[in-house]
């Protein structure tokens, strides 16, 4: 079972070249980078594809991981989402297969499952909770699911321009809730 | 819903960067203002942080042993590109003493002496992994370790199971960290290519029998880089 304080120390490690705590920090967050890389792309060959490249990246930041201020999980999940968005946006097709992501989930809660803190996310949850329902779901399929304003904008059955503008909106809100 | 009261403040701006709802040119401008703007960045930060909750509902999968195996060969120390070029210089720095033997080694080039195959080998968890090259020119396998060391009180030994052979070869002792060379003797090296080569633990000293007597640790196949 590692800690936050332990997944921590892992990146501390790797940002010093550590193999072995480089080892060890991918022994125990794969699985739910894995997951986000999946949840992105909804294609496992290019997940896998952007998994290593998640974790080259985290072997040459490490260093810099600090200067967020993010708790590890927050940084580690940061990278990997903006890794497999990028490579979503450089499809020049859509390749969604249709293979379902959720039977692939491991059986065993991995260790990282509880990383963020509760507060946290009861904080977003009630924050979301304040805004219409359909601006709650855009803002969940921008970040969970990296759909862009026309994704949206057809999701909704919404021009283009009134979806940014719904959403910008939204956003406004969900940050006076969030640092009120 | 209507299109009055658009907001445009920072907030909104950055939490659009943060989902990646910024279309190209919107982002790099973005991007750009991010190099200079301390206040800009703990914005974005704040969103990541924020947004990163979102992840909690999404479940841990484990990714295949092979994504490892390729992240860590990535990782390996760069091995000398050329590792003959150390021994060309040296062969050039003792050429007026031994100059048939610069000469020879001149003669062969650095180019000759880059590795062209090589061998992943790791154990199923993991734990160990090296990285085995091959420069035909000389005959010798560079072994890096990049992951794991010998139990407590072992030596690593590499061994090569020629194809069709029954029994495997030693090719000699790791060191205990770092990269090994090993120069293959002339009769065996045809066979490295399409050989299995593994790695065992054994007393100091290697083992006495000429065969495996601790446990395979790894194994791995040769492919053309």
């Amino acid at each position: 079972m590692n800690t936050l304080v332990d997944i921590e120390e892992m990146i501390a490690r790797t940002g010093l070249r550590d193999r072995s705590a480089f080892s060890d920090l991918y022994d125990a967050t794969s699985g739910k980078l894995f997951g986000v890389c999946l949840r992105v792309l909804n294609n496992r060959s290019e997940a896998e594809e952007v998994l290593q490249e998640v974790y080259i990246r985290i072997w040459h930041k490490a260093d810099s991981y600090a200067v967020t201020g993010h708790s590890p999980m927050t940084w580690l999940i940061t990278v990997a989402r903006n890794l497999a968005i990028d490579r979503l946006r450089r499809r020049t097709a859509p390749t969604r297969d249709i293979e379902t992501v959720f039977d692939l989930a491991d059986d065993q809660p991995g260790p990282e499952d509880a990383a963020i803190a509760s507060s946290q996310r009861a904080q977003l949850n009630a924050c979301l909770g304040e805004l219409e329902p359909e601006s709650a779901d855009a803002v969940k399929r921008a970040y969970l699911w990296g759909d862009t304003y026309k994704d949206l904008a057809a999701r909704h059955g919404v021009p283009l321009n009134t979806m940014r503008t719904w959403l910008r909106r939204s956003l406004q809100k969900l940050r006076e809730c969030l640092t009120r | 819903m209507t299109t009055t009261d658009i907001p445009d403040g920072d907030d909104a701006l950055a939490g659009e960067y943060v989902l990646h709802l910024l279309d190209l040119g919107e982002r790099e401008q973005f991007e750009e203002r991010l190099r200079d703007e301390v206040s800009l960045r703990d914005l974005v930060y704040q969103w990541e942080a924020h947004f990163a909750a979102m992840s909690d509902e999404i479940d841990a999968v484990t990714p295949p042993v092979a994504v490892k195996n390729a992240i860590l060969a990535k990782i390996a120390p760069p091995q000398k590109k050329s590792p003959g070029l150390r021994g060309w210089l040296i062969g050039l720095t003792v050429a007026a003493a031994i100059a048939v033997l610069a000469v020879g080694t001149l003669l062969r080039g650095p180019e000759e002496l880059t590795p062209s195959f090589q061998a992943e080998m790791s154990t199923p968890e993991g734990t160990v992994f090296l990285v085995a090259e091959v420069i035909p020119a000389t005959h010798e396998i560079v072994i890096d370790r990049v992951l794991g060391e010998a139990p407590e009180g072992r030596v690593l030994q590499l061994w090569l199971i020629a194809e069709g052979a029954d029994a495997p070869v030693s090719l000699g002792l790791l060191q205990p960290e770092g990269e090994t060379r090993i120069r293959v003797p002339d009769d065996i090296a045809p066979g490295v290519r399409t050989g299995t080569i593994a790695i065992s633990d054994e007393p100091p000293g290697g083992s006495p029998t000429g065969q495996p007597t601790g446990q395979v640790l790894a194994t791995g196949t040769f492919v053309d880089l």
